[in-house]
This record gives C-alpha cells, sequence and structure tokens, in this order.
C-alpha cells in the first residue's frame, strides 16, 4: 500500500515536470526531451506487441516511415490532428494487411520477415518517390516545437498506459500465454490468431504518429531515413535493455539511451552504435529482464 | 444421443496412419479408460477430439455437434479440454497466472480477473497446488506440472476433459490419491472423462468402460473385466515391458 | 526479349548463383546444426572483402591468394564467437529455451558491432580495387575473368563443402546432428567439436564469399544485409539443413533476379528481392522444398 502511494506520488511529480518542462528547458534540451519521449512511444508500442507476443519484430520502423510519408503527403491539405490520426491509422492498416500472412511465420522466421517487410516498403517509397520526381519532401510552416512537444508527451503517455493496462488485462494473460506456449494457449481456449494480429495493429498505431510528429519537427521527408532499420534497432534494444514486460522498461531504456546517445551520437554515432550493440549483445546474455525486471527483482530480495 | 461420438476417425503423418477408422461413443458423466502399447495412437486421438490436429477423414460429435475442423481454441469454448503427456506449462508465468489463462479464456470466460484468481485459487487448492501458487511453473516438480496441467484443464469449465497419463511419475499413494481426485472431479462437476494410463490396475479401477488401441485400430471396448481377460488384449501387450 | 536469351545473362546469373549458394551455404550449416540464424552473415562477407581490399591495395597481393587470408580471419572469428558465446547460450538454460529469437539478436548485435567498427576503422567509403579485368570472350557473350574466377572459385568451395558434408566422417556426423540432436548425442557424437567446426565453416565461407565479391562489387560496411537476406530466401527456397537444396535455391533466386532486372530496371532490384523473400513467406511458410520449418 505505501509503496503504491509512493509510486503514485513520484508518477505525479515527473508527469509535472514533464508539463512544466518546455518553460524550463532551452531550444536543445527541449530537442533532447522531445526525442526522449518520442522513443519512450516507440519502444511502449513495441513491448505491447513484441514483449508481451515474444514476436520478435526488427520492421517497427515500416510503421514510423509510413505515419511520416503520410504526414509529408497530406501536410497543410486537413487539420493537423487530423493528419496525425490519419497517420497512426495508416500504421495500423498496414498491421492489419501484413498481420495474417505475417504471423503465420514464428520465431527467427518471423523476426527477419518483419526486417524484410520494413526494406521492402521502404524500396517501394523510394521507387514511388523517384517515380513522382520527388528527391526529399520539405515540411514548410510545421508548429513550433512546444506544440509538438505537447503532442509527444501525449503519445508517450498513451503509449505508456496501454502498456500497462494490457500487460494486466485479460489480453496480457492470453498474450504472455502465446509467448511461453502456444499450443498451450489455444487448448486453454485463447484465440491465439485474433490476439496476435490484434495486438500487432494496436501496437503499429503509435509508431505511425510518432513518425507523423517527427517528421514534422525535422521538416524534411527522406525516405532512407525514416524508414531506417536503425530506428527498428534501436527500439529493440532499448525494449531489451530496459525490460521489455513492464511498462517502467522502456522508460528506463529510452531514457538510458537517449543519455548515452547524447554523449556520444553528435561526436562519434559508430562509436555510439557499437556500444548499443555491445549493450544489446550483453542485455540478452546477462541481464535477459532489463533493468526493471533486475531492479524490481531487487527490491523483492531487500524486502525478504 | 450420446454425449461425444466418434465415427470413422483416421489421422495419417506422411506415410504413418497413427490412428485407422476409429468409432466409438461415450455417454455424460461416464469415465472411459484409453489403453495400448506406446504408439497406439492414444495421444492422436486426445489431439483429433481437442483439435490440435485436423483428421484425416471422420468426424467428432459433441452432443451431436459437429467439432472436428474447428481449431483447438473453438473446441475447447464447446467444452473440451485436455491434458498434455509432455507438460507444457507457461514457464515464467506463475502457477496460479497459469490456470488463470484458463479460466479468463476457456469455456467458462470468466472476465472478471478478481473472480477468475478466486476460482483459480480454488482449483489449486482440489489439485494441492495451492502452496505453490506464486511460485513461477518452471519451480514445479513434473508430479506439479502434471498437476497443473489439470488444474489449467479445469478452470475452462469443460464437459469432457481428456487426460493423458496424469498418473505417471507419481509414486503409490501419490497416484491413489489422484485417482480419488479425478472420481470426485467427476462426481461434482458432472464430468465425462477419457483417460490414458499405463497403469492397469488405476485403470481398471478408475473407469466405467476401457477402449483398448493397437497400432492405431480399436481392438476392443467393454468393461474392465472384461477386457483385463480378452485374449486379444493379453496378445497385444505380451512381450511388453511397461514403464509404470 | 532477344536479350534475354543472350549467353550474357546465363553467365551473370550463373556468377550470382555461385556466390548465393556459396553464402547460404554457411547460413544453412549453423542453422541447420544449432537453429542459430546469423544474421551477421552479410557482415562477415564484408570482412573478407576488406580483408581482400587492403590486401591488394598495400601488399598488391591478388584476391586467388587473399581469400585463404579471409577465410582464415572470419573462421578463427566464428571460432572465438563460438567458444565465448554460444556456446554459453546453447548450454544455458534460461537462454536456450527462447534460442532461436535470442541467438537472433545476439547476432543482430554483432552485425551492428561489424558494421560499425568497419566504419570507425575505415571510413563509410565504397572501395573497390581492379584485379583480373581481363576480358574473356566466349561466344557474343564477353565477361571479365573476374567474374570467371567467382564462379569457379564460388562453385568449387560450394561443392567442396557439400562433398565434405556429404561423405567425410565428421560430415556425417554433422548431417547426423543436424537431422536429430537428440538421437545424435545418444550416439556419442560430440557435438560441441561439430558446433566448433559447424561455425568456423560457416563463417569462414562468408569470408571467403565477400572476398570473392570485392572484386566485382564495391564493398562499405553496410553492404552486407542484403547478402543476408539473399542468403536466407536461398535457404527457404532449398529448404532448410538441406545443403544440396541450397544449390538448387541459389539457382533459382539468381535466376529470377538476374532476369528480373534485365525485364524491368536495376532501381527494382532491391524491391524484386525483398518482394520474392515475403511472398514466399507468406505464400508457403514451410519453404518450397523444405520439410516443415518450425
Ligand atoms: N506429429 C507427428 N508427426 C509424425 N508422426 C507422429 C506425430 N505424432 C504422433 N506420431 C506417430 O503416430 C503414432 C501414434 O503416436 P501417439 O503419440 O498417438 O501414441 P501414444 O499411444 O500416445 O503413445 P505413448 O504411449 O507413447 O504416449 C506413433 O507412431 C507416432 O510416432
Ligand atoms: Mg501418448
Amino acid at each position: 500500500m505505501k509503496t503504491r502511494i509512493f509510486s503514485l506520488a513520484g508518477i505525479a511529480v515527473l508527469l509535472a515536470l514533464c508539463i512544466a518542462a518546455p518553460q524550463m528547458l532551452d531550444a536543445y534540451s527541449l530537442g533532447v526531451a522531445l526525442q526522449l519521449l518520442s522513443w519512450i512511444a516507440l519502444t511502449q508500442s513495441w513491448v505491447t506487441f513484441s514483449g508481451l507476443t515474444g514476436y520478435v519484430s526488427l520492421g517497427h520502423a515500416v510503421f514510423y516511415g509510413l505515419g511520416a510519408y503520410v504526414m509529408a503527403l497530406l501536410w497543410q491539405s486537413a487539420p493537423l490532428w487530423e493528419i496525425l490520426l490519419g497517420s497512426g491509422f495508416a500504421g495500423a492498416l498496414l498491421a492489419l494487411v501484413i498481420g495474417y500472412p505475417a504471423l503465420r511465420v514464428s520465431g527467427p522466421y518471423f523476426v527477419i520477415l518483419t526486417l524484410g517487410l520494413s526494406e521492402f516498403f521502404k524500396y517501394i517509397v523510394i521507387a514511388v518517390e523517384a517515380g513522382l520526381e520527388s528527391s526529399g519532401r520539405l515540411i514548410f510552416g510545421a508548429p513550433d516545437p512546444e506544440t509538438l512537444y505537447y503532442i509527444m508527451l501525449l503519445l508517450a503517455v498513451v503509449a505508456t498506459l496501454l502498456t500497462w493496462g494490457l500487460a494486466r488485462s485479460r489480453w496480457g494473460a492470453g498474450l504472455r500465454a502465446i509467448r511461453e506456449d502456444e499450443t498451450a494457449a489455444e487448448t486453454l481456449g485463447v484465440p491465439v490468431t485474433f490476439l496476435k494480429i490484434a495486438a500487432f495493429v494496436i501496437s503499429a498505431f503509435i509508431p505511425g504518429v510518432v513518425g507523423a510528429v517527427w517528421v514534422l519537427r525535422t521538416t524534411y521527408f527522406e525516405p532512407m531515413q525514416l524508414f531506417s532499420p536503425t530506428t527498428s534497432f534501436t527500439i529493440v534494444t532499448m525494449a531489451i535493455i530496459g525490460g521489455s514486460d513492464r511498462a517502467p522498461g522502456p522508460i528506463f531504456g529510452a531514457a538510458f539511451i537517449v543519455l548515452l546517445s547524447e554523449l556520444l551520437w553528435a561526436r562519434a554515432p559508430h562509436v555510439y552504435l557499437v556500444i548499443l550493440g555491445v549493450l544489446l549483445v550483453s542485455f540478452v546474455l546477462f541481464v535477459p529482464k532489463g533493468i526493471s525486471g533486475q531492479l524490481a527483482w531487487l527490491m523483492r530480495r531487500r524486502r525478504a | 444421443m450420446s454425449f461425444l461420438r466418434v465415427e470413422n476417425l483416421t489421422r495419417r503423418f506422411g506415410g504413418i496412419v497413427a490412428l485407422h477408422d476409429v468409432s466409438f461413443s461415450m455417454e455424460k458423466g461416464e469415465i472411459l479408460g484409453l489403453m495400448g502399447a506406446n504408439g497406439a495412437g492414444k495421444t492422436t486421438l486426445f489431439s483429433l477430439i481437442a483439435g490440435n490436429l485436423p483428421p484425416s477423414s471422420g468426424h467428432i460429435l459433441l452432443e451431436d455437434e459437429k467439432i472436428d475442423g474447428r481449431g483447438p481454441h473453438r473446441v475447447n469454448r464447446l467444452g473440451v479440454a485436455r491434458t498434455f503427456q509432455i507438460v507444457r506449462p507457461f514457464a515464467t508465468m506463475s502457477v496460479l497466472d497459469n490456470v488463470m489463462v484458463g479460466a479468463l479464456y476457456g469455456r467458462s470466460r470468466t472476465l472478471s480477473q478478481p473472480k477468475a484468481r478466486e476460482k483459480c485459487r480454488a482449483i489449486l487448492d482440489e489439485v494441492g497446488l495451492a502452496d505453490r501458487a506464486d511460485l513461477p511453473a518452471a519451480a514445479l516438480t513434473l508430479a506439479g506440472r502434471k498437476r497443473l496441467e489439470v488444474a489449467r484443464a479445469l478452470a475452462t469449465e469443460p464437459r469432457l476433459l481428456l487426460l493423458d497419463e496424469v498418473l505417471a511419475g507419481l509414486n503409490a499413494s501419490e497416484a491413489n490419491d489422484a485417482l480419488d481426485l479425478i472420481r470426485h472431479l467427476r462426481d461434482s462437476r458432472m464430468l465425462s472423462i477419457i483417460v490414458i494410463e499405463h497403469v492397469m490396475k488405476a485403470l481398471m479401477r478408475l473407469s466405467h468402460r476401457i477402449l483398448v488401441l493397437h497400432d492405431g485400430r480399436k481392438i476392443m471396448e467393454g468393461a474392465p473385466a472384461e477386457v483385463a481377460n480378452d485374449p486379444r488384449v493379453i496378445k497385444a501387450y505380451l512381450g511388453e515391458t511397461r514403464d509404470a | 526479349m532477344d536479350q534475354l536469351a543472350s549467353t550474357q545473362l546465363l553467365l551473370s546469373a550463373l556468377v550470382l548463383a555461385s556466390i548465393y549458394a556459396l553464402v547460404a551455404l554457411g547460413l544453412n550449416l549453423i542453422y541447420g546444426t544449432m537453429r542459430l540464424l546469423n544474421v551477421a552473415h552479410g557482415e562477415l562477407m564484408m570482412l573478407g572483402g576488406y580483408t581482400s581490399f587492403w590486401a591488394f591495395e598495400l601488399l598488391g597481393v591478388g584476391t586467388l591468394w587473399s581469400m585463404f587470408g579471409a577465410i582464415a580471419l572470419t573462421a578463427a572469428l566464428g571460432a572465438l564467437c563460438y567458444v565465448t558465446v554460444f556456446r554459453y547460450v546453447v548450454r544455458n538454460r534460461e537462454l536456450a529455451a527462447r534460442l532461436e529469437s535470442n541467438s537472433l539478436l545476439i547476432f543482430f548485435g554483432f552485425s551492428i558491432i561489424i558494421q560499425n567498427g568497419l566504419s570507425i576503422a575505415f571510413s563509410a567509403d565504397q572501395r573497390s580495387y581492379t584485379y583480373l579485368n581481363g576480358i574473356f570472350a566466349l561466344g557474343d557473350a564477353r565477361v571479365e575473368l573476374n567474374r570467371l574466377a567467382v564462379l569457379g572459385v564460388g562453385a568449387a568451395a560450394t561443392a567442396a563443402c557439400v562433398l565434405f558434408f556429404r561423405f567425410s566422417r565428421l560430415g556425417l556426423a554433422t548431417r547426423a546432428l543436424i537431422q536429430q540432436r537428440d538421437a545424435a548425442s545418444l550416439v556419442g557424437i560430440n557435438a560441441d567439436r561439430i558446433q566448433l567446426l559447424v561455425f568456423c565453416v560457416g563463417f569462414g565461407m562468408a569470408g571467403l564469399a565477400g572476398s570473392l565479391v570485392s572484386m566485382t562489387e564495391t564493398v562499405t560496411p553496410f553492404g552486407g544485409f542484403p547478402y543476408t537476406i539473399s542468403a536466407f530466401i536461398v535457404i527457404i527456397l532449398g529448404g532448410l539443413g538441406n545443403l544440396t537444396g541450397g544449390i538448387l535455391g541459389a539457382v533459382l533466386l539468381a535466376t529470377i533476379e538476374i532476369y528480373g532486372v534485365a525485364l524491368t530496371s536495376s532501381a527494382y532490384r532491391s524491391i524484386l528481392v525483398y518482394g520474392v523473400f515475403i511472398a514466399i513467406l507468406f505464400l508457403r511458410p514451410q519453404g518450397l522444398l523444405g520439410r516443415k520449418m518450425r
């Protein structure tokens, strides 16, 4: 009970800080905060599907890129909110279309299939853009960073609540059962195919919106960049490092890596990525439950 | 009208015919024993009834409703639950959460989690796992895992329960308790149960009727006493070294 | 349409097929014996490619010699990888429970490390060199000698490996392991030694393939992934763990790719290859010739 009050108070303080942040931070720091929030939203959305079901997706960038593309195409032809929702639905729709055939394969096939799908759509968009004779799209009159920050904060909060809620819900129990043993799950009445596709679709919505917001931030759409597999890789690494089975995990993972990237990315991007690779390997090998799982374990041990 | 009717069921795996033209039926509340040597097709029969495998030909009817070809989760919702001979616990989930999956989905579809939790604790109590409810399932012994299989199946509130060698690995007194448990389950829930068991004596005591499979064919069906003395059964088992 | 019947295209397809066969072989061996999907396979190729590039630039050593260096380097890396990481992964019960996904993440980490390590060491520039570029005329087709070398060495190495695993004692033991892990350890096959061998051969063949490719294509730190995908398509086409089937798969994919591009445009090469890959997994998740693949 006491811990519950503490954590609720902690969350309230954290939220208040997040809301007040634009007033306290300079432009550069606000940019970093925006980045952090976008990674939290992306990683949470990954966890709602891959973390719970164990179907590791290395193609989350495709939804992000698609959302960005929708925004780049529709910007100023409709109200901002409508395009943002449209971007989210575009991601969800793509997930729905590819979900059924893709989720029939499992294990490493699924993992590499998602990577292949993401590359496939990247080259499709490149070909379409080349066909339209457009080389990159500039976005004029994008909203100011503060507005984008609040949209992203909303997304991060929604994504976190989604993970949190899903993980404790009836669906969460079903998805975990699928992760542990799909045959046993379906024999106990879990509608395996439906649940997997539903989780996949839900998890694709948020990255669609995040991509749309992000392209407004950079004001430039370039498919190579927005469909980059590095995005997927970073998401997976954040989830693995933070812990992919509970809502605090992505927050830890994203915070840790954004900090690391702040220190290193601008000066030595390749060194940063090497370190990221080493971290991914080490966590898979030695801390499979991630930072949040490790913390939970430590706390339980101290109490016992 | 019989409760369960199996008609001319055949299942092939490539060239192997695991089950060949098997038909039988059973009544509500009946305990049907299923015996046969290793590889006789017993587990395959369960997989077909529970929908884990589609039959190559033939039909399965539950209260005159065709259930073959529907997929396991739909069959489960119609009231068929099975346990796995090679246990399949959700290893990193707690014992209670394992059973919760059955209660939250399954035929019962208890949508409220507190209610489901209460129900599952009661079931764990019944099968004797109450004290291990919060351990991860991976921490259970084999005997514990077999009970977990039963508990999970029960949580779905089946009408027909398929038990695949749940006594294996138990010592004599544990096995006796388990027999009592199975009888109690049947009485308290009006369950129909099919039991696969290699321990002849236990099966004889438990079952109302026994069906014998050999090389995928039904070679005999009858009261326990008849089956025990039937020359075909004795022949099928002759020279077999049974590991109980 | 005339152009489609040309010897030129046929030769291109054969050259590409021999590379694909070689690349897929290594991937197939490691997957077949240990259920580990090495997504860093293409990066190993790039390592081999850089070895040959630098051997040529700095020492003036030709690829036909430096390829042995490439094999040695990548094979040693394979041994290191197995001894330090994968021996532990296979034995650790918790990791082995989700071995396939876990190992894939580990290899994925490796691929990022190699890509960026190469960038740090050699910059992200595209590297190429001119070696064996004499023209050989074959009927109406004209082909550079280095492409013939790719074809010859690639085909020979693939054949040698397939024969080795078909007929040698160690090869038979490996195939026993591919077919039935549990039974193999029962009949006293030393799985650990075979796994080490498989890692060395699998990595080494990737290094060789990269070395060969460096004669005709540019080498970059990030150029490996498309090869991983191609290799993966090949082993799905040919059947997982089926080494001979892999050769067939390689010919099939190379044909589709070369003739597909000839019919459309080279801008569509990636779409074509990824499209084939996705179509295969969508339509026949168990592969074309393969056994069921779970
Ligand atoms: N998935 C499968 N693929 C191929 N063959 C199978 C498969 N499942 C079962 N078989 C074969 O079908 C036959 C019947 O197997 P089944 O498991 O039903 O026997 P069983 O009576 O349960 O035996 P046991 O007493 O050993 O549990 C065996 O020959 C077995 O090898
Ligand atoms: Mg059996």
